[in-house]
C-alpha cells in the first residue's frame, strides 16, 4: 500500500505480461518490495523458531522470579515452625489455641492423659475411674453422642454442643453469654477453690440436684451435677483451658480441678484433617472405592492433559490480514427508507415518487421539462384517458392521509406510467 | 516440540495399568516416567527442522478468479529422515490449498510440494511461514519449527470486460475507415488520397491532386490518433460501496461460490444478480444478500477495457489513482505493455475510507497533463460528495480538458424503486426514487458544465464507457 512503490513499479518496470506469462521485470520489482529481508527472492529461507539459546535468554528472567518465589515459600515454611494448622484444645498442640500447657500440668500431677480421635476409641478407653473430656471442637454425630452417653466415668463437656441432650441427660442450654472474667458464686469445690475464671459462651439451665457457677446475669455458664454414679460437668466455653488463657485468673486451677479429678483423662480431639473416618456403617461412597481408582483418575487427568497438548498445538502461526470493508452501497437508500417508515413520512415519500414519475413520464409526453403543472396534467389526462382532476390530485394533490393511500398512489402512478409507455 | 495422539493414547492405556496395579501410586509415577522417556527418545531421534532448506518457485502473478501454483522445494541436509507434516501458511484470502502436506524427506534429498492459490481478493499476498512438524520414529512426539520463506503473489484485476473488446474494436475499425466510409464527419485528420468512387462526398475531392493526376481524387479522413486519455480512478470512500454481484466468491462464502462464479466469469453480463431478489423483501434481507463487488473493482474493469481500446486506437493512455493524494500513476507505457502496467498498478489498490480530495485531484491532473486530453473520471455519482468536492473545482479541469465521468449505479436501488404493494416496499421505493432523483440532478448539473456522464449498471459500465469513448472519437471531440 505504498503509493510511491506502486508508482515506481508501474513507471520503471512496466513490462510483464498481464498474468498470461508471469515473468519479467515487474515481478522482481514486486518481490524486492515485499520480500523484505531475503537477499534474493526464491532462494532464502530463514528459521523463525526460537533456539534453545534464545529461549534461555527470553525465559531466564521469568525463571529467576519463579526461583525467588519458590525459595521464599520454602524459607517461610521452614522458619514458620511446625507448620501444622492450629488444633484448638488439643493436648498435643502448643500454639496459643491449643491445650498443651494444661496437659503438661495434668501429667505433672500424675493424671494419665489418653488422647483419642474418635467416639469409639473414647468409649473403649473410658473406665469408671476416668474423666471423659469432650470439647465442642469435636464434630459430634448423633451416633457418636449416643455411644458416648453410655460411657462409664465422669464427663466433662466444654462448649454448648447441640448433642448436649443425648450426651448429658437433664442438661439444657438456655442462651449465650460474653466470655469474660467471672466470679464463681457457688459452692462447687472445684469452682470455689479456683476463684474468678475467664468463662462465658453457652449458659445452662441448672438440672435438679445440680449446682450452677460463674453466672452471667442469673444463668450459670458452668453446671455440675450427678447422674447416677457419674459426675457431669459442663462449661460454656473452652477458652480458659487454652495455652493463651491458662495463666490468667484461676483458669489453670479450674481446669486442673475439673480435668484432673480422676487419675485418667480421656481427651477426645478431632481426627487430623484428611484422615478418613473409618468407622463401620458411616463410610461414604468414596471410602468404598479402591485406592487404585483414585490413582487411575489422576492418570486419566494426565491423559487428558496430553490430549489437550496434542490438539492445542497449532501447526504454524495464525495469519492475520487486513480485510476490506463490506458495505453495500444500497445501505444509504435502505437507511433513508427506514427513516421514512419510522416517521411515517408520507409527504416526503409521495413527493419522491411523484418526482421520479415526472422525470420519466414528462419527456415521453413530448413536453419540455420546464412545462407547468397544468400542461402536464392536461397532456397526461389526454394521453391516458383518465379524468384530469384525478390525475391532478395524484400529481399535485395533498400527501396521502395513511399508508394505504400511499400504496394506492404508488399503484396509480405506476398505472399512468404504463399507459403512457404503451400508448 | 509437539505431542501426538499416540502420547495421549499411551497415557490412556496407562490408566488401565494403574487401575489394576498392586501399588497404584508408584504405577502412576512409572507410567509418567516411561512416557517422558519415550517422548525424549522420540524427540532426540526426530529429524531436525532447523537445518531444513526451502526454495520456492512458481507464479508471481495471477488474475483474480484464476488459480496460481507455487512450488515449495524442501531440502533436508541433515543426517536423519524428516517425516511428518508441513503447513505453508498464507493469508486466508490467498485461498491456499492444501492446508497441510504430508512430508517425507530422506536425509540429503529434496522434495517438491505444489501449492495452489485461488485468491478471492485483489492485492499482494505474501507467504507467512512454513511450519514443519517432524515426527520421531515412535510417532509419539515431534519437533516443530517454522521457517520464513518469502514469496508474494500479486493478484491482478480480472479484466472481465475483455469479452467486450472484440465488438468495440470492430466499431473502432469502422471509424478508422478500414471499412469504406463516406461521411467526412467520421474523422477530422487527413489520412491519404485515393480515387474517387461514386458515392463519395464531393466536398472531399482534392482538386489540386485531381489536376495533377488526371483522375478525380478524394481525400480520406481518419479519426484523430495520438490523443491523450487520462483515466483517473477515485479510491475514496464512495468507491468502497459494494454494488452488483461479485463475480469472484468472497472469502468465507464458499457456499455461494458456484453461483457467483457462473454469473460473473462464464455467463453473459446481463445475468440478474442473485443477491437482488433475495435481498429485497422489505429491504430487511441485508444479512443474506451477497455483499457484491466494490465500485472500485467495477471501475477498474471499465478502465481496463477503455485503456485496451484507446491503446488500439492509437491514443496514449495514462492512469492515476487518487483519494487524498496520488495513490498510483502510470504514464508513458508503450502500447503493448500498457495493460500489464495498468493491472500491476491497480492490483494493490484498495478503497480508503476517506473523503476524496477533488481539489488535489484536479491539481494533480493539471500538473501531469499539460496538453489537452480526455480525463475519464471513474467515481460515484454521489450528489453530496460531488457537490462539495468536484463541482467547485470542475471548471479548472473542464476548461483545459474534456472530462468524462463514469459511475456504476446500484442495481439493488433500482430494484428497490420498483417495490410496490405494501407500505414498507413503497417507502423503500420512495427512498430509492429520491436517490435516483439526486443522481439525475447531479448528472444534469455536470452536463451543463460540459462534462460527459456515463451512468450504467455495474456489469454494463465497461461497455457503456467504451461506447462513450468511441462516440467522442467519432465526433472528433478528443
Amino acid at each position: 500500500m505504498n503509493p510511491a512503490g506502486t508508482a515506481d513499479t508501474a513507471d520503471t518496470a512496466g513490462a510483464g505480461h498481464a498474468g498470461t506469462s508471469p515473468a519479467g521485470p515487474v515481478d522482481s520489482v514486486g518481490t524486492v518490495d515485499t520480500a523484505g529481508l531475503a537477499a534474493a527472492p526464491g532462494t532464502g529461507s530463514t528459521s523463525v523458531s526460537p533456539t534453545a539459546a534464545s529461549l534461555w535468554r527470553g525465559g531466564r528472567g521469568v525463571l529467576l522470579v519463579a526461583l525467588i518465589v519458590v525459595a521464599a515459600a520454602v524459607a517461610g515454611v521452614l522458619l514458620g515452625g511446625t507448620g501444622g494448622q492450629d488444633r484448638r484444645l488439643d493436648p498435643d498442640d502448643t500454639s496459643l489455641s491449643g491445650a498443651g500447657a494444661l496437659a503438661r500440668l495434668l501429667e505433672g500431677r500424675g493424671v494419665r492423659i489418653t488422647r483419642v480421635t474418635s467416639a469409639a476409641e473414647a468409649r473403649a478407653a473410658a473406665t469408671a475411674d476416668s474423666t471423659l473430656l469432650v470439647t465442642d471442637v469435636f464434630p459430634l454425630t448423633a451416633g457418636d453422642a449416643s455411644r458416648l452417653a453410655g460411657a462409664p466415668g465422669d464427663l466433662l463437656l466444654v462448649g454448648g454442643d447441640r448433642r448436649l441432650r443425648t450426651l448429658a441427660p437433664g442438661l439444657r442450654a438456655t442462651g449465650e453469654a460474653r466470655t469474660r472474667s467471672r466470679e464463681p458464686r457457688c459452692a462447687l469445690p472445684a469452682a470455689a477453690a479456683a476463684g474468678s475464671v475467664h468463662l462465658g459462651g453457652t449458659t445452662f439451665a441448672v438440672p435438679r440436684g445440680g449446682t450452677g457457677c460463674y453466672p452471667a446475669g442469673d444463668a450459670p455458664t458452668m453446671v455440675g451435677y450427678r447422674d447416677g454414679d457419674r459426675t457431669i460437668t459442663a462449661v460454656g466455653d473452652g477458652d480458659f483451658m487454652t495455652n493463651l488463657r491458662l495463666a490468667e485468673d484461676g483458669n489453670a486451677a479450674l481446669a486442673m480441678n475439673l480435668a484432673g479429678a480422676r487419675p485418667t483423662l480421656v481427651w477426645l480431639v478431632p481426627p487430623p484433617p484428611g484422615e478418613a473416618v473409618t468407622e463401620t456403617g458411616e463410610q461414604g461412597i468414596y471410602d468404598l472405592v479402591p485406592p487404585g481408582v483414585k490413582w487411575a483418575v489422576a492418570q486419566l487427568a494426565l491423559a487428558v492433559v496430553l490430549l489437550a497438548l496434542w490438539r492445542g498445538r497449532r501447526l504454524g502461526p495464525v495469519v492475520a490480514e487486513r480485510l476490506p470493508v463490506v458495505v453495500r452501497a444500497a445501505e444509504t437508500a435502505e437507511g433513508r427508507a427506514r427513516l421514512y417508515r419510522a416517521r411515517r413520512a408520507r409527504d416526503r415519500a409521495a413527493a419522491a415518487l411523484r418526482e421520479g414519475f415526472a422525470d420519466r413520464v414528462v419527456p415521453r409526453l413530448g413536453l419540455p421539462s420546464a412545462a407547468g403543472p397544468d400542461a402536464r396534467v392536461s397532456a397526461l389526462a389526454e394521453r391516458t384517458g383518465q379524468a384530469a382532476p384525478q390525475v391532478a390530485s395524484a400529481l399535485y394533490g395533498p400527501p396521502p392521509a395513511d399508508d394505504a393511500g400511499l400504496v394506492a398512489l404508488a399503484a396509480y402512478l405506476d398505472m399512468l406510467e404504463r399507459q403512457v409507455r404503451d400508448s | 516440540m509437539a505431542l501426538t495422539g499416540r502420547a495421549a493414547l499411551l497415557a490412556l492405556l496407562g490408566t488401565l495399568v494403574v487401575l489394576f496395579a498392586p501399588r497404584p501410586g508408584p504405577a502412576v509415577a512409572g507410567v509418567a516416567l516411561l512416557l517422558a522417556a519415550l517422548v525424549a527418545v522420540d524427540l532426540l531421534l526426530a529429524g531436525g527442522v532447523r537445518p531444513l532448506r526451502f526454495t520456492r518457485s512458481g507464479d508471481r502473478l495471477v488474475r483474480l478468479g484464476e488459480t496460481a501454483t507455487v512450488d515449495l522445494i524442501v531440502e533436508n541436509p541433515g543426517r536423519r529422515r524428516v517425516r511428518g507434516l508441513l503447513r505453508d501458511a498464507w493469508p486466508p484470502s490467498a485461498g491456499a490449498a492444501p492446508r497441510r502436506f504430508a512430508l517425507d524427506v530422506p536425509a540429503g534429498e529434496r522434495r517438491r510440494l505444489t501449492l495452489t492459490l485461488t485468491p478471492v481478493r485483489r492485492g499482494d499476498r505474501e507467504a507467512a511461514a512454513v511450519t514443519v512438524r517432524s515426527l520421531g520414529p515412535l510417532g509419539i512426539a515431534a519437533r516443530q519449527g517454522s521457517h520464513r520463506v518469502p514469496w508474494s503473489v500479486r493478484v491482478l484485476p480480472p479484466f472481465l470486460s475483455r469479452k467486450h473488446l472484440p465488438a468495440k474494436l470492430t466499431r473502432l475499425r469502422e471509424l478508422e475507415g478500414a471499412h469504406p466510409s463516406m461521411v467526412r464527419g467520421q474523422g477530422t485528420e487527413f489520412d491519404s488520397l485515393r480515387e474517387y468512387v461514386p458515392g463519395d462526398d464531393v466536398r472531399s475531392i482534392d482538386w489540386r491532386a485531381t489536376a495533377r493526376r488526371s483522375d478525380v481524387v478524394v481525400r480520406t479522413w481518419r479519426p484523430e490518433r495520438d490523443r491523450r486519455v487520462l483515466i483517473v480512478l477515485d479510491t475514496g470512500r464512495t468507491s468502497a460501496g459494494r454494488v452488483g454481484t461479485a463475480p469472484v466468491p468472497l472469502a468465507g462464502r464458499e457456499d455461494r461460490s458456484s453461483a457467483g462464479r457462473g454469473a460473473g466469469l462464464g455467463g453473459p453480463s446481463g445475468v440478474l444478480p442473485g443477491g437482488l431478489s433475495g435481498g429485497l423483501p422489505g429491504g430487511r434481507g441485508g444479512a443474506e444478500t451477497a455483499p457484491g463487488w466494490p465500485r472500485l473493482d467495477w471501475s477498474m474493469d471499465a478502465a481496463l477495457l477503455l485503456a485496451a481500446l484507446a491503446a488500439r486506437a492509437g491514443d496514449r493512455v495514462d492512469f492515476m489513482a487518487h483519494d487524498r493524494s496520488v495513490r498510483a500513476w502510470v504514464s508513458g507505457a508503450g502500447r503493448t505493455e500498457l495493460l500489464s502496467s495498468l493491472v500491476n498498478a491497480m492490483a494493490p489498490i484498495e478503497a480508503e475510507l476517506v473523503e476524496a480530495d477533488a481539489a488535489d485531484m484536479v491539481a494533480a491532473v493539471l500538473a501531469r497533463a499539460r496538453r489537452r486530453c480526455l480525463v475519464v473520471l471513474l467515481t460515484d455519482l454521489n450528489a453530496a460528495s460531488l457537490e462539495e468536492g468536484l463541482l467547485p473545482v470542475l471548471p479548472q479541469l473542464s476548461s483545459r480538458h474534456l472530462v468524462l465521468l463514469a459511475a456504476a449505479s446500484d442495481p439493488q436501488v433500482a430494484a428497490m424503486a420498483a417495490g410496490r404493494g405494501t407500505p414498507e416496499l413503497v417507502y423503500d421505493a420512495a427512498a430509492a426514487e429520491r436517490q435516483g432523483a439526486d443522481r439525475r440532478r447531479i448528472t444534469a448539473r455536470l452536463r451543463r458544465q460540459g462534462v460527459e456522464v456515463v451512468d450504467a449498471a455495474p456489469e454494463q459500465l465497461a461497455p457503456a464507457l467504451a461506447d462513450a469513448y468511441l462516440a467522442l472519437k467519432a465526433a472528433g471531440r478528443l
